[in-house]
């Protein structure tokens, strides 16, 4: 395999010619925005060696920037990555996890805090049935040909400096591992939880579904809501206290035969300045099935690589996404629909608003790699625009190597509908009050088919709060217009 | 003073002046027609009673219960006890009737310093509503308009109005595109709430069946943007013989109507 260009998948991750990801320009932008392709860095090297491979990486690259010419970039170079530490001194679990997750029964939890696992809790039943939940950093220890095996099967480890900041650096980290036949009715919580500025949390999951199990995985990105003009250390007198937080996440989840999991991210990193940078890849073993849902709704720079990759015949996927941007947020999601055999199934459906200076931009990408026959899917991005200076690009494209397939992507941009809001408006509702109710009967679609009542009230009510925040800016754009 | 007055009302849109100086006077207790030919401004009219932005009053001024609210917002004149059944009801995905209902009940109670409505109180609304008008109770928990049919639709501006006890409502041609079935329940609602819940309407359509479901006591003929005649039910007789032409040649050129 050779590097890309613009028109044909390459190689990324492991794979690739190192010096293709440091090029400026075309090759840099080609190599970014594509497919993860082939084996990961795993590939049968230990733990140790990955992390010194990633540490040279680390060494060696710039902070990344990602860009579309004439659509967006996404430049991590506002980043002071020196000022960040990776603390693994945690012990408490921090106020913003208890307060936001929801009380509801659940499988298990695991709580990590900056750069420490704080909190495993595993239902007793299911630990005796060999569920397993536990730090990654245990399950090496405990279970290490297990982890070993599945590790960074997918996942590269020097594309961009955070990337293999990731690989070399991370540590606490969740696993979790459902045994064959096993069916779990109640979530399984991953929480990463960052409560201060100057903070680079390198937080790595790594989640495995055996032949047949069922279950839910529900992924928690949360941080305090700090003040990034004044943080706490810079009141008190440190005039030179980071003011930033960082999470650089990498995420593998791999579905074995017949096994089926609703995968759901509930991600709110707050007012404060946090940034995040992941790569998430879910694999579909044959006739498996995921239904995955990642609500992206807060953050102050967000890059996320989702791929939801059907690996084996018969695979079936659902890949739903919501984001909701405000105020100076820049939000860049990549999603891919990778299909690497067939017969296979997928399904792709975002929708996003953005308000304020908000700045989303969403690039879904359908690939269907040669021999995957009979391959039925379909990609659909819905955005709505709210204020006059945010800013929605939605990117949908089709890469297609085999013949007996169907791959259409469609799409809506919208503003909100005045007819509409005059007619709730006739009703009592005020201005705001009517846009809340346009902008949740938009997202609700998605939120519904969570099928998950305390995490959809939780989506909603964030969703509430982020455009109760833009209000002004709302009746200012209606008004103008 | 009567509930609702209207006083020698101009409007305009961006392209053209539409209403050219209407007076009228409408109380709780009170129904009214109002008819018209196609493009003599009774959509308009009803529009702008609630506030469309899209309207611009240029001259005169609307009255209700002693405020002026020519210049109030939509959502004011709601809850101040206006209701407007709309001609062409938008569909609000995502949203269901129930919710949607408890909201803007809720929407004039707290813009009145009260509580929100209790659920108990709000299911026993619900249901005398939803028996008044002989619609499915499941009608409720499906999505505002959204894929209703017509007549679905129409039912459901009316549900809504029973539900939100307006003082005075103005149905928008609620009866165009009903078939007759649809028809007798919307305008046997319209009177009932009269009857039980004294009610002020300003009927508008261009037709004259709805008539033979709902009396009115007072009949205005709108054209041209000005109301040329007014008087009672017999007026509804005379333009079914007459039709709207022969009124037009005696009062079209005639300009504003003598008081």
């Amino acid at each position: 395999m050779s590097a890309g260009n613009g028109a044909t998948p390459s190689p990324a991750g492991a794979g690739a010619p190192a010096d293709v990801a440091a090029k400026p320009g075309r090759h840099r932008e080609a190599s970014l925005y594509h497919a993860l392709h082939g084996a990961g860095a795993g590939d049968g090297r230990s733990l140790a060696e990955l992390r010194e491979a990633a540490l040279a990486a680390y060494e060696r690259l710039e902070l990344p920037v990602w860009r579309r010419s004439g659509f967006w970039s996404t430049s991590l170079q506002s980043l002071d990555l020196d000022a960040l530490q990776t603390s693994i001194d945690e012990r408490a679990v921090p106020d913003v996890v208890t307060r936001t997750l929801p009380e509801r029964p659940r499988a298990g939890r695991i709580v990590q805090s900056a750069g420490a696992v704080v909190h495993v809790e595993l239902d007793e039943q299911l630990a005796e049935r060999g569920v397993l939940l536990c730090s990654l950093e245990q399950a090496f220890a405990q279970h290490g040909e297990l982890a070993s095996k599945w590790y960074s099967k997918r996942l590269p480890l020097d594309r961009h400096k955070l990337e293999a900041a990731n690989a070399a650096l991370w540590t606490g980290g969740a696993f979790l591992y459902v045994p064959p036949g096993v069916v779990v009715e109640h979530p399984f919580e991953i929480v990463y939880a960052i409560d201060r500025p100057g903070i680079a949390q390198y937080g790595r999951t790594l989640a495995l579904g055996d032949a047949n199990s069922e279950f839910r995985v529900h992924e928690y990105d949360l941080a305090e809501d700090f003040d990034a003009v004044s943080p706490p250390a810079r009141s008190a007198g440190d005039p030179e206290a980071p003011t930033q937080s960082l999470h650089a996440g990498a995420f593998e989840l791999y579905l074995n035969d017949g096994a089926r999991c609703r995968l759901a991210q509930y991600q709110d990193w707050g007012q404060g300045e946090v940034f995040d940078v992941s790569t998430r890849f879910v694999g579909v073993g044959r006739d498996a099935y995921c239904h995955w849902l990642p609500a992206l709704l807060g953050g102050h720079l967000v890059r996320q690589h989702l791929e939801l990759a059907v690996m084996e015949k018969g695979g079936d996927m659902a890949f739903r996404g919501v984001f909701c941007t405000q105020a100076d947020e820049h939000l860049d999601v990549f999603a891919v629909d990778l299909h690497e055999t067939g017969p296979s199934g997928g399904d792709v459906h975002w929708r996003g608003t953005a308000t304020g200076e908000s700045r989303a931009s969403f690039e879904g990408l359908i690939q269907i790699d040669p021999g995957s026959q009979r391959t039925h899917t379909y990609l659909q991005i819905h955005t709505m625009m709210l204020s006059p200076k945010a800013r929605i690009d939605a990117i949908p494209s089709v890469l297609v190597s085999a013949d007996d397939v169907s791959a259409s992507h469609g799409g809506t941009v919208g503003e909100l509908d005045e007819t509409a809001i005059f007619y709730m408006q006739s009703r009592g509702l005020d201005r705001a009050a009517a846009v809340r109710v346009i902008v949740e009967g938009f997202f609700e679609p998605l939120i519904a088919e969570l099928q998950d009542e305390p995490l959809a009230e939780l989506v909603r009510a964030q969703i509430a709060k982020k455009l109760a925040a833009a209000r002004e800016d709302i009746e200012a754009y209606a008004t103008s217009r | 003073m009567a509930d609702l007055e209207i006083k020698d009302l101009h409007v305009r849109t961006e392209e053209r002046e539409i209403l050219r100086g209407v007076n009228l006077e409408i109380n709780r207790g009170e129904i009214h027609a109002l008819m018209g030919p196609n493009g003599s401004g009774k959509s308009t009219l009803a529009n702008t009673l609630l506030g469309h932005p899209a309207y611009e009053v240029t001259e005169g001024s609307i009255t209700f219960k002693g405020e002026d609210i020519t210049a109030a917002e939509p959502h004011d004149r709601a809850q101040a006890g206006l209701f407007l059944a709309f001609q062409y009801p938008v569909a609000i995905p995502g949203v269901s009737v129930a919710n949607f209902l408890r909201m803007a009940i809720n929407a004039k109670r707290i813009g009145e310093g009260g509580e929100p409505i209790q659920v108990k109180e709000f299911r026993t609304q619900l249901q005398h509503a939803v028996e008044l008008l002989d619609v499915d109770r499941a009608f409720t928990s499906r999505h505002l308009n959204d894929g209703f049919s017509g007549g679905e639709k129409k039912r459901a501006e009316i549900l809504q109005m029973a539900m939100l006890t307006p003082d005075v409502a103005i149905l928008d041609e609620t009866d165009s595109g009903l078939d007759i079935d649809a028809l007798r329940t919307v305008a046997e609602g319209v009177q009932r709430l009269h009857d039980e819940q004294g009610l002020g309407a300003l009927i508008i359509t261009h037709y004259q069946r709805i008539l033979h479901y709902v009396k009115p006591q007072f009949v205005h003929i709108l054209m041209d943007g000005r109301i040329v005649l007014e008087g009672g039910v017999e007026l509804v007789e005379r333009l079914e013989r007459e039709g709207y032409d022969q009124i037009r040649q005696e009062y079209g050129e005639q300009g504003e109507l003598a008081a």
